[in-house]
């Protein structure tokens, strides 16, 4: 077989340099992806991408405040992606709840749920600052320090109680199970 | 025998190369067409690497995976009919219903894929791009009808040696009819934006590339390239002459020049496709096989009657 660390390096170059974005807008800071993806503050100079699917993606964007109802998503598309991902909180919602400290719906830790490489404080934070924060996770991911995915998997359990104790046990089947009878009662309002 | 073996991995090897830079011209072009820098012009071979290099690896099974080597296989076989100036080596049996035919098979490959990763997206994508596959055919047929009437041979080969000595084909005029609606056609085999129903990103998610992620990717990028380098190599070659060329003495001199002219046609008819798609919206499904039925048809038939008279 051929020993694979060897080619290291080599796909850290590349990981850093071909960084695809799920556009997955979570709340205001969704009004600051495109300006970064157009003319202006073109982010396809470094090779940065938006791309419509979970599987795909290396780096996920958590831009804005985060509901529980949006929390279940986000959880299902980070867990969706193969594994070296990054994850970069962009505001200060997602670092402490920001304007929604005292919201009784608003996520106060997004680090408590999912592991967040990297962290862009500002409300809402300029494209550079952005920028900025992406060439600091290139350099993370040079020097091999951006370990979220590592660490999702490693402490799994803690995550998963944190996420159970907040969306409640078995969620992921509730979620799914959640339209079944609204779609019979509808059946049966047709049927009739 | 060796000898064959090593020109298969070469016209694979350079196909591979001269279609992550295709890709890269598209993009890079593109970017420049909204007035942004774009990419650097190697960044599909990242993105490859990149997609090679992951930890994970996502199948839904055997269909799944043979679904994608079956369309990196259909088009590296459409590839090795088609004459590459002189170093082809199966061109003496390319016949032009066998490539035409050969080059839509990838996409019945990551059909099967896609739809055997039962992602509901993926299965919408699937029923998209079997109804533009069905919709180009008519064009299709008309343009190979009117190419074998005009030169009396289906041979690939024989229709580039013939333009040799008559002249490219698109200088005459029922070949021109044809060479336009071959174009208009190729919008879609590209995947290029007024017919990119099926893969429409932002519309339907991805479409059937929706599923597919890290090697499964890696693998369909590189049968991108190689299909890209295939379509312009095809056309350029029944349309624009191809290009054989005897100026020099040495035969390495000559494989070179062949080389560098059929890359020229092939980035002419690339920056066509770019230009179109970058200025052009895109047309639902249902526009796309009326469109194709109607305009592409009807040119590609006139030119098929004019040839045969
Ligand atoms: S940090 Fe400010 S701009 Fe961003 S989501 Fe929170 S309130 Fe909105």
């Amino acid at each position: 077989m051929v020993d694979w660390r060897l080619f290291e390096p080599l796909f850290n170059w590349a990981r850093k340099k071909s960084l695809w974005i799920v556009s997955f807008c979570t709340g205001c800071g969704g009004i600051e992806m495109p300006p970064l993806m157009t003319a202006r503050y073109d982010l396809e100079r470094f090779g940065i991408m938006p791309d419509p699917s979970p599987r795909q993606y290396d780096l996920f964007l958590i831009t804005g405040y985060v509901t529980p109802k949006t929390l279940k998503r986000i959880i299902i598309t980070y867990e969706m992606a193969p594994d070296p991902k990054y994850v970069l909180a962009h505001g200060s919602c997602p670092i402490n709840g920001g304007i929604y400290w005292d919201a009784y719906n608003a996520i106060k830790r997004l680090d408590l749920y999912i592991p967040v490489d990297v962290y862009i404080a500002g409300c809402m934070p300029r494209p550079e600052a952005v920028m900025d924060g992406i060439k600091k996770l290139m350099e993370m991911i040079e020097n091999g320090e951006a370990d979220g995915w590592k660490r999702y998997k490693e402490n799994y359990e803690w995550y998963r109680k944190n996420q159970d104790e907040l969306l409640g046990e078995g969620w992921r089947e509730k979620e799914a199970r959640k339209w079944i009878p609204w779609l019979m009662d509808k059946k049966k309002e047709e049927g009739t | 025998m060796l000898g064959a073996v090593l020109k298969a991995i070469f016209i694979i090897l350079y196909a591979t190369f001269v279609g992550f830079m295709f890709m890269g011209i598209i993009r890079k072009v593109t970017a420049r067409i909204h007035r942004r820098i774009g990419p650097p012009i190697y960044q599909p071979i990242i993105d490859t690497i990149k997609f090679f290099g992951k930890r994970e690896n996502i199948t839904h099974g055997l269909i799944y995976d043979f679904g994608i080597i079956f369309a990196l296989g259909a088009t590296i076989l459409a590839l090795m009919f088609i004459p590459l100036g002189s170093i082809s080596i199966l061109r003496t049996y390319g016949d032009l219903i066998l490539i035409t035919f050969l080059l839509e098979i990838p996409m019945l490959g990551i059909m099967f894929a896609a739809m055997s990763s039962g992602n509901p997206w993926a299965g919408l994508g699937a029923q998209r791009a079997l109804l533009t596959l069905l919709a180009i055919q008519v064009p299709l047929g008309f343009a190979i009808i009117a190419l074998a009437e005009f030169y009396g041979t289906f041979s690939t080969y024989e229709i580039v040696m013939a333009q040799q000595v008559g002249g490219w084909s698109i200088f005459h005029l029922p070949l021109l009819l044809v060479a336009i609606a071959y174009d208009i056609v190729l919008q879609a085999m590209f995947g290029k934006e007024p017919f990119d129903m099926m893969i429409a990103p932002g519309e339907i998610s991805l479409g059937p590339m929706v599923e597919f992620g890290g090697k499964h990717m890696g693998m369909l990028q590189i049968q991108h390239a190689i299909g890209l380098f295939a379509e312009t190599l095809f056309f350029a070659n029944i349309f624009l002459g191809g290009a054989v060329v005897i100026a020099f003495s040495s035969p390495i001199l000559n494989t070179l020049a062949t080389l560098g002219i059929l890359l020229v046609k092939q980035i002419a008819v690339l920056l066509i496709a770019i230009f179109i798609g970058a200025i052009f919206p895109r047309f639902t499904i249902d526009q796309a096989v009326k469109f194709y039925w109607k305009w592409p048809t009807i040119i590609a038939a006139l030119g098929a009657i004019l040839a045969s008279l």
